[in-house]
């Protein structure tokens, strides 16, 4: 039977240290704050150590990642020293990219903004490397009377689309899959945001990855239970907490969810 | 001496595959003409994306007859991965009825999705029941492999199925014709789990 998946989340913002700009880990809260963690390379080795599931990799500065020779060197890197599935984006502005991206090691592509904005990248990529290979990542916030509202550009833009819809139109014209962000639960812990994942899950046929405010182990059974999700993604719990995805794991296997439990 | 081919006809995840079989141990080179299978003791065929592009892309590479001499005539270790897998088959149904490279029969046919039981694309970690021992796995013996595939290879003809998977129907996971080898899974993107798989073909 498939398996329910742990997905740790690598956000990666360029910093200057010293003379040189380097790629390092960070964390953010709300999609605002950021906390920098360390190196992308040493932490996805030790979520693989941890049986991490797969790895989402996302750029969160305002660079294009196709021609941004530091990432696709960490992209790099990551496919030769892990041996799991990458899902990579942030700053992909064309289906040219998604070709740079999976020639540097990448498996999917996570597309966002780019979609949004031009949601024919979604048919075009979806033609030329199957839909197995476009990831359409949906950040969302909530108006004032609670309608989810798609927002983009790292969740700063409000735009009219619902949620719902667009999460329909893009597995229409091919997604993959659908990644689930709820800016406001960022980094919170509060919990996630199962009743729209539920909508959204229920109603499709593709799988949908679930991220957005794992504060404790429970939410993640929340998570697979209440909100269908196939796979739920968490930056800061893995990063920080005294958690990892070993742990995790057997809490969401004694929940009753069939979940990876050896390599 | 052991060198694994991979052929690289552009249509394919082929740095993984290389990584994977580096850290094994093994020498890789990447073969873009048949000229340069010579010395190579593996070859990889991987592949990415929709069926008949794979298919039109492996012809358009020359290295086809040489290949089919490889498999079937002169019966060397061949291992295909995901499409690599499917362009065995004798058609594939993918965006329209395409024809195979027919080594092991058969027809690639959509997996059909059930609501939320059965989603399709079948993406993640999935258990592979072996019906064959195969390198380190026993006859019976179960392993998890990561997948990520719409289309499955259902009813191989000429070769064996020697591994199984169920998403929604039953299909193959791993098919064997002698010393060719396929899977549907991806075995460069599965932990543990893949590299004993690998280590399997190696032994071949």
């Amino acid at each position: 039977m498939l398996k329910k998946r742990l997905i740790p989340k690598l956000l990666i913002q360029h910093r200057q240290i010293g003379s040189m700009t380097r790629p390092v880990l960070v964390t953010t809260r709300q999609f605002d704050q950021s906390f920098d963690v360390g190196d992308p390379v040493s932490q996805a080795k030790i979520y693989q150590a941890q049986m991490a599931d797969e790895l989402i990799v996302l750029n969160i500065d305002r660079t294009l990642i196709g021609s941004d020779k530091l990432l696709l060197g960490i992209i790099e890197r990551l496919a030769s020293e892990t041996f799991m599935p990458l899902a990579v984006g942030g700053g992909v502005s064309s289906v040219e990219d998604f070709g740079r991206l999976l020639d540097h090691g990448a498996d999917k592509v996570v597309i966002n903004t780019v979609a949004a904005k031009n949601p024919d990248i979604i048919d075009a990529a979806a033609s030329q490397f199957g839909a197995q290979c476009v990831v359409v990542s949906i950040d969302y916030r909530r108006d004032a009377d609670g309608t989810p509202r798609v927002h983009t550009d790292r969740a700063s833009r409000r735009t009219e689309r619902s949620v719902v819809e667009w999460a329909h139109e893009a597995a229409q014209r091919g997604a993959g899959e659908i990644v689930l962000v709820d800016a406001d639960r960022d980094g919170t812990g509060n919990g996630l945001d199962c009743a729209l994942c539920a909508e959204v899950a229920y109603s499709l046929p593709i799988p949908v990855i679930l991220s957005g405010g794992c504060g404790i182990a429970s939410h993640f059974s929340d998570g697979f239970l209440d909100g269908g999700a196939e796979a739920i993604s968490a930056g800061t719990f893995f990063a920080f907490r005294d958690q990892n995805p070993i742990q995790t794991r057997s809490h969401v296997r004694n929940s009753g969810i069939d979940i990876r439990m050896e390599t | 001496m052991t060198v694994v081919g991979i052929i690289d006809y552009r249509a394919g995840n082929i740095r993984s595959i290389r990584n994977a079989f580096e850290h094994i141990g093994c020498e890789t080179r990447l073969v873009t003409d048949a000229a340069e299978l010579n010395g190579v003791s593996h070859v990889v065929l991987p592949g990415v994306g929709a069926f008949a592009f794979c298919m039109q892309r492996l012809s358009e590479s020359g290295m086809l007859p040489a290949l089919e001499r490889w498999a079937l005539v002169e019966h060397r270790p061949l291992l295909g991965i995901c499409v690599g897998m499917q362009l065995m088959a004798r058609r594939g149904l993918e965006l329209g009825d395409h024809e195979g490279l027919n080594w092991m029969g058969g027809k690639v046919l959509p997996l059909v999705a059930n609501g939320a039981r059965v989603r399709v694309p079948h993406v993640g970690w999935n258990d592979v029941t072996f019906a064959e021992p195969f390198g380190a796995f026993t006859a019976d013996s179960k392993a998890d492999f990561y997948f990520d595939h719409s289309f499955a290879f259902f009813d191989p003809e000429f070769g064996e199925t020697i591994g199984r998977c169920t998403h929604g129907q039953d299909f193959a996971a791993v098919v064997r014709r002698g010393n060719v080898v396929a899977a549907q899974f991806h075995p460069e993107k599965s932990q543990d789990a893949g590299i004993r798989f690998l280590e399997g073909f190696l032994a071949l």
